[in-house]
């Protein structure tokens, strides 16, 4: 029964039944079970239906695919290139950490040693080399702001070929091509190579093969700017070809005569070092005493303890009139004082000099009494501008006074090459204009910009076939080149320098050609190959190691193999050999003969002097520079004629104003400024403005003052033009700075930095007396209304050593770049929107004559109570327990309270997206943002930035305690502003900490607040500047 | 022009019918707007636009196309806020003080100067928003929960005045509907047309001129007269507290509270004199807004305005007095600076030229008051702008000086405020009685039962 019920029943699983009517085989149920889904449900969907009719599964089906339809197609989904992740991560790259390369940096002449911070392969940021004996760990403002040119948009990115007037895009096989069988059948006619001062032995040795291949190669190197006059006297003087180095260190008095040793001349980081080691406010008593005779307002000249205002062509007078008045005065004779330099020197008096051209005679007195006391110890530094007789009798004096001690003898600067002469370009004119030179290389040069244009060098360039320029950027050579071919930034190219005896400097590329370029030198190498169709990255690298592995290597006797030796030297970038320099220190008497003061002209004179941030004009599309303020005038983005305030008003000048330069048939209209302290009847022009091709950022960017640019290597100054007219022409041009001039007139403005206690002086001789003349009877600690916040942990700090900082800037340019701080551009610096969130202020007091000037770094002070945090609406401005004043951007909302009520001014905001706003969103380019520190937020719009103390240094520095377990320290962290202080003024660290070098300095009796009165509790310490001056007061 | 003052004057002129009062003030609502009315609506238009158009290019570029800069981070944008917040004082103290002191000649023109106060608090409300650097994130200064747990900074002032204008905008816009509910009422009784009488019927939320009706009105509106009167010291004195509460010299003051609210008072009612002086000519209700009227608020304005340079002069004094060099640099920066030129502005017009007002034959001109009041105006706009750069583009540091030039799109935006203004107050006399009709007819002759049973 109950089997036959079970045969009936047609379930295949007769244990399992969901309902009777299963249980008992009801047919439709049987049926219904074979479809998956009941009638209807999954019918196809078609919207002619009536969609009420939807099923579920269907709507969401429906649903979620318009959903992700929706997603994709609204999503900005453009194939944005190539992305490939490490399959294989490089060894060396370990995401978010950085790498850190040696290089060289070849910004100018000099070479530093530098250190590259690299993130995922991408160069972020420059600094000194801490290994590199001459410059010590740091770079200029120049090195700090070179990145951007490795990054910058306007980079040429491919060769280019002139056909037909126009450049046209091409391939390096085909220049390379045309460019050899030109080179090849140019037999006997001359192959011109114009170079700047070549400091690598390998490229030497590079150009020497090139003559070698092709005889009738020649070499013809120069630069705007070069210690040539110096040489050559010096030659006169000791019979060495190059001007001795000097231990800045050691000389108690120095006199610079119209010199920029700390700002532009010679190595500017090792020499700032050196000059700061002797202002350690912990030895005051060894401080030294800075005088400066000169006639424009230089860097130097701003940091000296007492300055004269003489003119160029007083200089040797001036000099002749010290050496009577130490030799009849102070009875100081010497070897070097012949009979013949006796009567030279009998024809000048100090004291005449002084009446007639109004210099404070007592005030030459100290000098002349300082300078017989130091003998040996103290050094006369005769600028590179001033004339060859200047020089000598420079010279003389230092022999006289024994300070040749002072030269470094068994070292001295190295060049691979020799400057051509005027006379040798003028030949090569010559020769171009009547067709002996079918080809001109332009070694990355640029003559047409900066050789004299009485050369007519570039209308000779017209008459050559074959004209080949290797530029990073367009130029004005390279508009008149038929080839133009793209070169590598220093960052991705490799190479050796030698500047100093012994001292060998390597570069190393530390990132791919990020274009099609290729460097420079392994341009000219492919073309004497054997096959320049085999071209490749290592072309240059190989010649440069075998050039090693045969001359450098031997002489350092090595215990290690070639391969091993390279990679360790790689790694530290730098190299020394026991080279020794001889230096000959037997003066001739006979260069006296050459001296003759000429008459002075009763005209103006002009001093053509070095760009401080633009060079001979090589970073004028550096817009971090163009836009970093001038150390004394703070001008941005514009050259000027600096004229003294006297003169101004003889001429009718008001700043702005325009004014014509008239030199022989020569002019320039360029715009004045009256910059205190400049000598009457002189100007001051600074080069590496006004270029006509440069890329968009140097656009309208000051005025070419190339027409002046005169006789290169002969005995007058090429950079000092006497007898010029100057007269004021019609319309003006607004040269706008980040500080306002100073007027002196306004008794309600002056000297209110001294006023306020902003800047707080005194002098050595004060210091010694009492060392607590600063705060005596002051009251340091107002009342608080509320406990304070104990930070018993760390907390950071902040001191600026106010002797040591002299004002150059290039701690602003080394936070540009840390903390990517955008461009704003000059209209924007005209409104009062720089976003530099370090600034070095400069005041002004005393007379516009003779001012004083007092130089301070400002930057975010981090007020344990700062004014700025509690009217923040929004609370987007905090203080961390380690008592920094933090911006939180993401909660910012713009109402800009916070700046308005801090009393420092220090906030920056971002008023419009700036990047987008300069030259046409030129840094909002791809490239750009690769230059970007990843480890700080881009700001947009409308937000407030400030300095953070590089929060992101401490945050790094703070996890590597914690992964070591250790505690943190405040000598682990190191900010941008103070790695790159070349005289160490900028310390920072915990002032918790009592064990460390900082809290010395942090609590030294020097220190003060800025406006301690607001109490409002800053953490930058300031410690005052003594002046070395002879008197008690200031 | 003899005036016996020895009693009160009867606050409208002439013997008009309760009818007349009627007909007379809801005049302008029952015609078709004229062509004046449309060139004026046209002229305000084109301001507002001016002002739109700034905003926009504003909004787009950022608040780089304003002149701000380094030192001076609010210029025109917070001068315009204070200006605005500062006119709508007059409209409050009109309406709820005055109430509240009895003074029954307010009625004819508490209810112009009501709605003046919240068109005015209404264009001070827009530059707090658009002169933040990122305006679309202006709602973080509302304290509202969030799953960040971020909450706003209850010690800035900025946050003080978010709750001031709010509240004082609320408030003032409660006090002016409830006052406008029994001319709801009459308006919805008189009107033919089907249309206006359904949205008066909404408005006037069923009022029957019943004597419950009237006690609970006179109730709620003496209640919110009580409510609006601290507005009128609070909302200026917080609003100075932007200022007061910072530490830059020239802000840092404690003279600014009541300095404040004495100058808006003074603008406010020089701004009302100014619009009632068109509306009683234009409209035709020079009986009921009235010389007297004008004359009254005249004096207030003479009062005000001496308080205002009383305050000027304290500032000095104080500054010498309290021997801080930074405070003293300040104010001599101001009087004799780059900016002296709109001190001198400031003075003149808002100390020396309402001094006229000492003379009754120009406190009853027209023309005359006019032009006085049109300089207060002018002077009070300068007085915040004078308080406001002068004070931050010459603070602590020299080295961080610098000066303040407006740009075009600022001087748009001052426009567009103006245009929004005065928009809205054409529309306002268009569409609502500038006058409250029952107000009028209570202080009418005769509306009061009086020992002499209305027999005149």
């Amino acid at each position: 029964m109950a089997d036959q019920n079970f045969s009936q029943n047609q379930n295949p699983d007769p244990n399992y039944w969901r309902s009777f009517e299963e249980l008992y085989s009801d047919k439709k149920t049987l049926e219904a079970k074979k479809h998956e889904f009941a009638e209807g449900v999954t019918d196809d969907f078609s919207v002619d239906k009536n969609l009420s009719g939807l099923s579920r599964r269907k709507f969401i089906a429906l649903l979620s695919a318009s959903a992700a339809l929706a997603g994709a197609g609204c999503s900005d989904y453009r194939d944005k290139g190539e992305i490939i992740p490490y399959n294989v991560k490089p060894e060396e790259v370990n995401p978010g950490r950085p790498d850190y390369y040696a290089s060289t940096c070849n910004g100018c002449v000099q070479n530093c040693g530098i250190l590259v911070k690299t993130r995922e392969g991408r160069p972020i940021k420059i600094d000194g080399n801490p290994d590199h004996p001459i410059n010590s760990g740091k770079v200029c403002a120049k090195g700090e702001a070179s990145i951007l040119n490795l990054y910058d948009p306007s980079r040429l990115q491919f060769p280019l070929v002139k056909s037909g007037g126009i450049f046209e895009k091409t391939n390096w096989e085909n220049v390379d091509s045309k460019i050899k069988s030109s080179l090849d059948t140019a037999s006997g006619s001359e192959i011109a190579i114009l170079t700047h001062r070549v400091n690598s032995p390998t490229t030497k040795r590079l150009l020497e093969d090139f003559k070698v291949k092709y005889p009738s190669a020649k070499i013809y190197s120069y630069d705007v700017f070069h210690n040539g006059i110096k040489n050559s006297a010096w030659k006169k003087c000791y019979g060495a070809d190059i001007f001795p180095l000097i231990k800045w260190d050691e000389a108690n008095i120095i006199l610079s005569l119209e010199g920029d040793f700390l700002g532009v001349e010679g190595n500017v980081v090792e020499q700032t070092r050196l000059f700061a080691n002797r202002k350690d406010v912990n030895n005051v008593k060894s401080f030294n005493r800075l005088y400066a005779a000169e006639a424009n307002l230089s860097l130097t000249g701003m940091n000296a303890d007492y300055r004269f205002r003489v003119l160029p062509d007083q200089q040797l007078t001036f000099v002749l009139s010290l050496l009577n008045e130490l030799t009849s005065k102070h009875n100081i004779s010497s070897a070097s004082l012949d009979a013949n330099a006796n009567n030279l020197i009998l024809g000048f008096s100090l004291i005449d000099f002084a009446s007639k051209h109004g210099v404070d005679y007592k005030k030459l007195s100290l000098l002349v009494n300082d300078l017989a006391a130091n003998r040996g110890s103290a050094i006369v530094y005769g600028g590179r501008a001033l004339d060859e007789q200047t020089q000598i009798a420079v010279n003389l004096l230092n022999e006289v006074l024994g300070n040749t001690k002072l030269y470094h003898a068994d070292q001295t600067d190295v060049s691979h090459s020799v400057y051509t002469s005027l006379d040798e370009f003028k030949t090569l004119v010559d020769s171009m204009n009547t067709g002996k030179v079918k080809t001109v290389i332009h070694f990355d040069t640029n003559p047409v910009y900066h050789l004299p244009k009485d050369l007519q060098y570039e209308k000779g360039l017209t008459k050559v076939s074959n004209v080949v320029t290797l530029s990073e950027f367009e130029n004005e050579t390279a508009f008149a080149s038929g080839y133009v071919l793209p070169i590598n930034h220093t960052l991705e190219s490799w190479n050796d320098y030698n500047v100093r005896t012994g001292v060998y400097s390597l570069q190393q590329p530390v990132i791919a050609p990020i274009y099609k370029t290729r460097q420079k030198e392994a341009i000219l190498l492919n073309w004497i190959s054997a096959n320049p169709k085999n071209y490749s990255e290592k072309l240059y690298l190989d010649y440069l190691k075998s050039n090693w592995q045969q001359n450098i290597f031997p002489i350092l006797s090595s215990p290690f193999t070639f391969e091993k030796f390279w990679v360790g030297a790689l790694h530290d970038g730098v190299i020394t050999t026991k080279e020794k320099a001889d230096l000959n220190l037997s003066f001739s008497t006979a260069s006296l003969s050459e001296v003759k003061p000429s008459k002075e002209t009763s005209n103006f004179t002009i001093l053509l002097a070095e760009s401080y941030r633009l060079g001979d004009g090589r970073f004028s599309n550096n817009g971090w520079l163009q836009e970093l303020p001038h150390p004394v005038s703070k001008v941005t983005w514009d050259n000027y004629a600096a004229i003294s305030e006297k003169s101004a008003k003889t001429l009718g000048i008001k700043n702005n104003d325009l004014v014509e330069i008239k030199y022989e048939n020569k002019k320039v209209t360029i715009p004045a400024i009256l910059q205190p302290g400049v000598a009457d009847n002189f100007i001051a022009i600074e080069t590496g403005f006004g270029r006509k091709y440069s890329g968009i950022i140097a656009e309208e960017a000051g005025v070419n003052i190339q027409p002046f640019y005169a006789a290169l290597g002969s005995g007058n100054s090429p950079w000092i033009l006497t007898n010029v007219s100057v007269s004021k022409v019609d319309g003006s041009h607004k040269v706008v700075s980040t500080q306002d001039h100073q007027n002196f007139d306004d008794t309600l403005t002056k000297d209110a930095h001294l006023k306020r206690d902003i800047i707080q002086e005194g002098t050595v001789i004060q210091f010694l007396k009492n060392p607590d003349f600063l705060h005596k009877g002051k009251e340091h600690h107002a009342p608080n209304m509320y406990d304070d916040f104990a930070y018993n942990d760390v907390k950071w700090g902040m001191s600026i050593d106010l002797n040591r900082c002299i004002g150059c800037g290039n701690c602003v340019a080394s936070c540009n770049v840390e903390n990517n701080i955008p461009v704003v551009g000059k209209e924007q610096v005209e409104k009062g929107r720089e976003m530099m969130w370090l600034r070095i202020d400069r005041y002004y007091s005393g007379t516009p004559e003779e001012p004083k000037v007092a130089v301070q770094p400002m930057l975010c002070q981090h007020c344990d109570q700062a004014p700025c945090e509690n009217v923040c609406p929004v609370a987007a401005t905090q203080h961390s327990p380690d008592g920094l004043n933090q911006m939180v951007y993401n909660r910012c909302v713009g109402t800009r309270y916070c700046s308005n009520n801090c009393p420092y001014k220090v906030r920056r905001f971002n008023f419009l997206n700036f990047r987008d706003y300069v030259a046409n969103g030129h840094y909002q380019e791809d490239s750009v943002s690769l230059m970007h520190n990843p480890e700080v937020t881009v700001r947009s719009r409308g937000v407030m930035e400030k300095c953070s103390f590089c929060i992101q240094r401490i945050m790094d520095a703070r996890s590597e305690a914690i992964s070591k377990n250790q505690p943190l320290k405040g000598s682990d962290v190191q900010t941008a502003c103070q790695v790159s202080c070349g005289t160490n003024a900028i310390k920072f660290g915990n002032i918790n900490d009592k064990k460390e070098e900082f809290y010395q300095y942090r609590n030294h009796k020097l220190g003060y607040y800025v406006l301690e009165e607001l109490n409002i509790r800053p953490n930058v310490t300031y410690l005052a500047k003594l002046r070395n001056t002879h008197s008690e007061e200031v | 022009m003899n005036i016996d003052y020895s009693q009160e004057l009867p606050v409208i002129e002439g013997r008009i019918t309760l009818a007349d009062i009627d007909r007379l003030i809801a005049k302008p609502l029952d015609e078709k707007p004229d062509r004046k009315f449309f060139i004026a609506l046209s002229i305000t238009l084109t301001l507002l636009l001016i002002g739109a158009i700034s905003v926009t290019y504003l909004f787009f570029n950022g608040t780089g196309v304003w002149g701000l800069n380094q030192p001076v981070g609010w210029a025109f944008d917070i001068t315009n806020f204070v200006f605005w917040v500062g006119i709508g004082h007059a409209g409050t103290l009109i309406s709820a003080v005055l109430y509240l002191l009895r003074q029954k000649w307010r009625t004819g023109i508490a209810r112009f100067a009501e709605a003046m106060t919240i068109f005015a608090v209404m264009c001070a409300g827009i530059f707090p928003i658009i002169h933040t650097g990122r305006p679309w994130l202006a709602g973080y200064l509302t304290p509202y929960p969030n799953q960040h747990g971020l909450w706003v900074n209850f010690t800035s002032p900025l946050v003080w005045d978010v709750f001031a204008v709010s509240t004082y905008f609320t408030v003032s816009l409660v006090f002016w509907y409830v006052g406008l509910i029994p001319d709801f009422g009459v308006l919805r009784d008189r009107t033919a047309s089907k249309l206006k009488k359904v949205i008066y019927s909404v408005f006037s939320l069923g009022w029957r001129n019943s004597h419950r009706n009237w006690q609970h009105y006179e109730k709620a509106y003496m209640l919110l007269a009580g409510f609006a009167t601290p507005l009128v010291l609070s909302v200026h004195t917080i609003v100075s507290f932007d200022f007061a509460v910072s530490i830059i010299p020239g802000w840092h003051t404690t003279i600014f509270p009541p300095y404040f609210v004495a100058g808006a008072i003074f603008s406010g009612f020089a701004m009302v004199v100014t619009v009632l002086i068109f509306v009683r000519k234009v409209f035709d209700l020079q009986e009921i807004i009235t010389l007297n009227h004008l004359e009254k608020m005249n004096k207030i304005i003479l009062v005000t305005g001496s308080m205002v340079g009383y305050a000027y002069g304290m500032e000095f004094f104080i500054a010498w007095y309290s021997g801080n060099p930074f405070e003293q640099f300040v104010f001599i920066n101001r009087a004799f600076g780059p900016y002296a030129w709109a001190y001198w502005i400031m003075v003149s017009c808002n100390v020396i030229i309402p001094q006229l007002f000492w003379f009754k034959k120009i406190r009853r001109t027209i023309p005359a008051m006019l032009v006085i009041v049109i300089f207060v105006n002018v002077g009070m706009w300068f007085e915040r702008f004078v308080i406001t750069v002068t004070s931050l583009h010459r603070d602590f540091l020299p080295s961080s000086w610098g000066y303040f030039i407006p740009t075009i799109v600022d001087i748009g935006t001052l426009i567009g405020s103006f245009g929004l203004f005065f928009t809205l107050v054409l529309l306002f006399t268009k569409t609502l009685p500038v006058v409250a009709m029952s107000e009028i007819k209570a202080v009418a002759e005769g509306a009061q039962p009086s020992h002499h049973g209305g027999d005149h």
